[in-house]
């Protein structure tokens, strides 16, 4: 790509959304040369029809934030759009555009110094110029500034493959090398892994992750995907696992058994050995297989790939297209993002669990106070968490927009893994790495978290929502389908019986779990107090038929996500809570404080 | 010689009109919960039972409604209402059911009660509102076809055969009481013929030590069968069998163990047994489902439920799954299941181009061998 090019500038503001860039309804139309001609048409309707190939967007904070749509980068990049400068992006949007052949340079500054119709100056890597001043920028590695020269991702990837895929030479960093301090937990795994001696956010780098994961909602478009790329081989079959979890067992008839079909070509195909069918959610199994590892990098086609955080594992989700690449290539590049550190200080209550603590911390920072940011847990309550625990904190992370949730490594880290310590404990807070800000929790404090309708930031504490009438009580998932959960709702509903007309839902995380849970007898509690027990997957969490309510009906899960019409109707209410006040509810039908048992 | 069961237990010789008060009223939300909105009053309350027991739990948004609307009209007139125990019939049956007793309700399937010498009895929402209204129920006493057992059935081969070479043998039992006379049978295997003799249009079936006999069915000649696929709900009695033959070849996607029928503990144990030693076939998903929370607490206690779990197959909540367009084991398109469930027509279990056959557990349960 040229080091140096110009173009004319279209300027706008702060938070533009994917709505904005091209609205969701103009989203179904089928081609995207028909489609490209609303681009921002509330905003500037005469910008599909004026718009030249080579023109340069300069736009505020937080450009195309919104929906993960992927129409949003593709439809500026058919209308000639090669280059976005903004003061930030929306993190799928980042990807999502990178993807699609345009080059997004970040910079704070321009925006004052320029108008719409000025004449910009890019000078790749180093600064941009307007009107007689200059801005610097951070540099692009080569990988990517081919993506945008080819054109985007797949056509990226034909090229890489016609012409042999050439791996860059990465060599991780050694153990006195990935000791230095003075870095937040997410820039060591980075720096680590891609080899780079030095990073500070916004840097982009490039990673070989040690283990890919593909689950069945994306492996028929997986499959296409690689097909269209001409993929005969993968790089490395053996850090790739395959989890049948959202569709099995197969459930929504017309669509399933196609996800179930593809998974299993893929593997064929492939050579891809880690097959897991219908044996639970593919979040808790690469933790509970010890597939996404403490210090090293996992990726997966879900959101919720932030989970093994919890184990100083970098880890974090992809799309379909980026998937597929880096399979073949065995690359994926990530943008060094800020971290927030959290201090958790105190010790949790009785009746209180770390499903608190991430609701508490969404209530505050919101949907988006995560965005784009890795969010790393320290201080006496997050050391005292257990690893399951852990995991349920660092999986909802996600549902603060964050790039990543991580916590320190320690010797409940190495046994789980049966790894030695100092092989890992590198993995931690110093104290003298820059945070963007640190929040800090008393946790001793803290009371039972409900998220209400219809958010999953919208928290409130048990005191508030106490005595609501519930239809349905759901415990599972990967965010609270442990071992560990499956015997604290035991715990409470030992010897009890739940009403006869409320509904409650038990889906053991994986099928290790549902065996232990078997062995400890907590299903046996569970089948007595009058609850169904479905098999592990990942059910009425992702919205599948395992429970699906009515209007007006109310949910308590203890999933991670109550969107509109996710459990049921778009009139159906969802709550989520911790498993102790899911079992509690369990056993009077109304929202309940364990405390109060 | 001692009466026909149905005239003993209906007081009335055949051909005559008798009006009986049933002592129980079955009505859940796989079958017969549209009663609910027939029924004006409900006479003896304390005689009916509203259970939810089908495609639990509930694969889409209307089938939670059907959950409030059963609730409700159970709380309205004060019946018992049940939930999380399992298929309603097979609970039933462990649970409460008596020699002698009369139980009406919207399945053909609660023939499987004469096996314990009560009369099962399913009838159409409209004639079950006017049971529910008055606590009564007319009927002309039918004919009584009697079948001498004989024989044990071979090795490999299970009682769902038996009982689809019986159906297979009778197309058109219309109007029928069928009585399966002796034998040396266990009581699993009074209870699987007596729940699958209603198939081909019988009114109800008993189970008895002796009586009066008309034709023999000989266990011993027992072979692997299948009843074959059908077009519509409406024609599910008319549906085909066949020898398991017509299957060689063809691709099978699924197994289910259980449904209405073959989820109970012998059922479990003998699948069980069947998969020792054996590899699920990549490619093939089998699904148990316990029938009752009894039968599923009793495999968790026998080690069955791990052992499904280590061979791969994927365990449903105890349960009805035997009509199932959305939920665990949903059928895609152009796929094939065999099941024990006792449907068969198009859209039952999923799309309605797959392919859905009733077999017995050691048919499925082979099928699903790596090395078949």
């Amino acid at each position: 790509m040229e080091k140096e090019f110009k173009g004319k500038i279209w300027k706008f503001g702060d938070d533009i959304d994917t709505d904005t860039i091209i609205p969701g309804k103009r989203g179904t139309i089928p081609t995207i040369e028909e489609m490209k001609k609303y681009a921002f048409e509330l905003l500037k309707p005469e910008f599909g029809s004026t718009v030249q190939p080579g023109d340069i967007l300069v736009a505020g904070t937080n450009f195309g934030c919104g929906s993960s749509r992927e129409q949003a980068a593709t439809v500026l990049s058919h209308n000639g759009v090669r280059c976005i400068i903004a003061k930030s992006f929306a993190r799928i949007f980042f990807r999502n555009a990178f993807n699609s052949g345009i080059l997004l340079i970040q910079c704070d500054g321009v925006q004052e110094a320029c108008e719409g119709g000025d004449i910009i100056t890019v000078e790749v890597g180093k600064c941009v110029r307007v009107n007689g001043k200059e801005f610097p920028i951070g540099s692009v590695p080569e990988n990517l500034l081919a993506i945008v020269e080819h054109g985007g991702l797949i056509e990226d990837t034909k090229m890489r493959l016609a012409t042999g895929v050439q791996k860059s030479k990465i060599r991780e960093l050694d153990q006195v090398q990935r000791r230095k301090s003075g870095y937040t937990m997410v820039e060591k795994l980075l720096k680590k892994n891609a080899g780079v001696e030095h990073v500070v956010p916004g840097d982009i780098v490039i990673t070989r992750p040690d283990m890919f994961m593909i689950h069945d909602i994306y492996s028929p478009y997986l499959y296409d995907t690689l097909k269209q790329m001409g993929a005969e081989t993968i790089d490395d079959p053996d850090k790739v696992t395959i989890v049948f979890d959202h569709c099995m067992p197969t459930a929504v008839a017309k669509n399933d058994s196609a996800h179930y079909d593809a998974g299993i070509a893929l593997s064929k195909k492939y050579g891809i050995k880690k097959l897991h069918i219908g044996e639970g959610i593919c979040h808790s199994i690469m933790h509970e297989e010890g597939y996404a590892k403490p210090g090293q990098i996992a990726t997966a086609t879900d959101s919720h790939t932030t989970t093994y955080g919890g184990a100083g594992n970098f880890c974090s989700g992809i799309g379909t297209a980026e998937m597929a690449a880096a399979l073949i290539t065995g690359e994926l590049w990530f943008k060094v993002p800020e971290a927030i550190k959290i201090v958790l200080n105190g010790h949790l209550p009785d009746g209180v669990l770390s499903k608190d603590v991430i609701l508490k911390i969404l209530g505050d920072i919101r949907a988006d106070g995560g965005q784009y940011k890795s969010l790393e847990f320290t201080g006496p309550a997050a050391k005292e968490m257990s690893m399951m625990a852990r995991f349920t904190v660092a999986n909802m992370a996600l549902e603060a927009g964050a790039k990543c949730g991580l916590f320190e490594t320690d010797e409940k880290t190495a046994e789980y893994y049966g790894m030695p310590l100092e092989e890992i404990d590198w993995v931690k807070i110093d104290e003298d790495a820059k945070y963007e800000k640190v929040l800090t929790y008393d946790v001793s404090e803290l009371e039972p978290q409900l998220s209400c309708p219809q958010g999953v930031d919208n928290v409130h504490s048990i005191d508030e929502v106490k005595g609501t009438k519930i239809d349905e009580v759901y415990i599972g998932s990967c965010t609270n389908g442990s071992l560990e959960d499956m015997r604290i709702a035991a715990e409470i509903m030992k010897g009890k019986k739940i009403p006869d007309d409320l509904r409650v839902i038990v889906v053991p995380a994986t099928n290790k779990v549902f065996k232990d849970a078997i062995a400890a007898g907590y299903i046996k509690t569970f089948i007595e107090a009058g609850c169904v027990i479905s098999h592990p997957c990942c059910g009425l969490c992702c919205g599948m038929p395992y429970g699906l309510m009515y209007d007006d009906e109310r949910i308590l899960s203890t999933a991670n996500r109550n969107f509109i019409g996710r459990q049921g109707t778009k009139k159906t209410l969802s709550y989520l809570s911790s498993p102790a006040v899911a079992a509690a509810t369990a056993l009077t039908g109304y929202v309940t404080d364990p405390r109060d048992l | 010689m001692r009466k026909r069961m149905i005239e003993e237990l209906l007081g009335a010789a055949a051909g005559e009109a008798v009006t009986v008060s049933p002592d129980l009223v079955l009505i859940t939300n796989g079958f017969s919960h549209g009663v609910t909105e027939f029924a004006s009053k409900v006479a003896e309350p304390e005689k009916v039972l509203v259970m939810y027991d089908h495609n639990v739990p509930s694969g889409s948004p209307e089938d939670a409604k059907v959950f409030g609307e059963i609730l409700r009209f159970a709380k309205r007139y004060g019946t018992r209402f049940l939930q999380a125990k399992g298929t309603a019939l097979q609970y039933l049956y462990d649970e409460e059911i008596k020699p002698g007793q009369i139980v009406v309700t919207g399945s053909r399937h609660s023939s499987v009660f004469g096996a314990k010498g009560a009369l099962g009895i399913g009838i159409s929402n409209t004639e079950l509102a006017r049971v529910l209204e008055n606590g009564k129920y007319h009927v002309i006493v039918p004919e009584t076809l009697g079948i001498a057992v004989t024989g044990k059935i071979p090795e490999g081969v299970g009682i769902v055969d038996a009982a689809l070479g019986f159906l297979e043998q009778h197309p058109a039992l219309s109007g029928k009481a069928v009585e399966f006379i002796g034998g040396s049978l266990t009581e699993h295997e009074k209870a699987v013929l007596c729940h699958m003799a209603c198939d081909t249009g019988a009114y109800t079936a008993f189970w008895a030590e002796d009586g009066k006999t008309e034709e023999m069915l000989d266990l011993s000649k027992a072979v692997s069968m299948v009843r074959k696929p059908c077009t519509e709900a409406a024609d599910q009695m008319k549906a085909e069998f066949a020898a398991l033959s017509v299957l060689d070849g063809e691709m099978i996607h699924a197994g289910q163990i259980g449904g209405c029928n073959g989820g109970t503990i012998v059922d479990m144990r003998k699948a069980a047994a069947c998969m020792e030693g054996k590899t699920l076939k990549l490619g093939f998903r089998l699904t148990v489902c316990p029938a009752t929370s009894k039968d599923y607490l009793k495999a968790l206690e026998e080690g069955l439920i791990t052992r499904f779990i280590d061979y791969g197959a994927q365990i449903s909540a105890a349960g009805d799954h035997s009509v199932v367009p959305q939920g665990a084991g949903a059928m895609g398109p152009k796929e094939t299941l065999i099941t024990t469930g006792l449907y068969t027509f198009a859209g039952c279990m999923g799309c309605s181009d797959a392919k859905v056959y009733t077999a017995s557990v050691e048919t499925i349960i082979r099928a699903s061998f790596a090395d078949c």
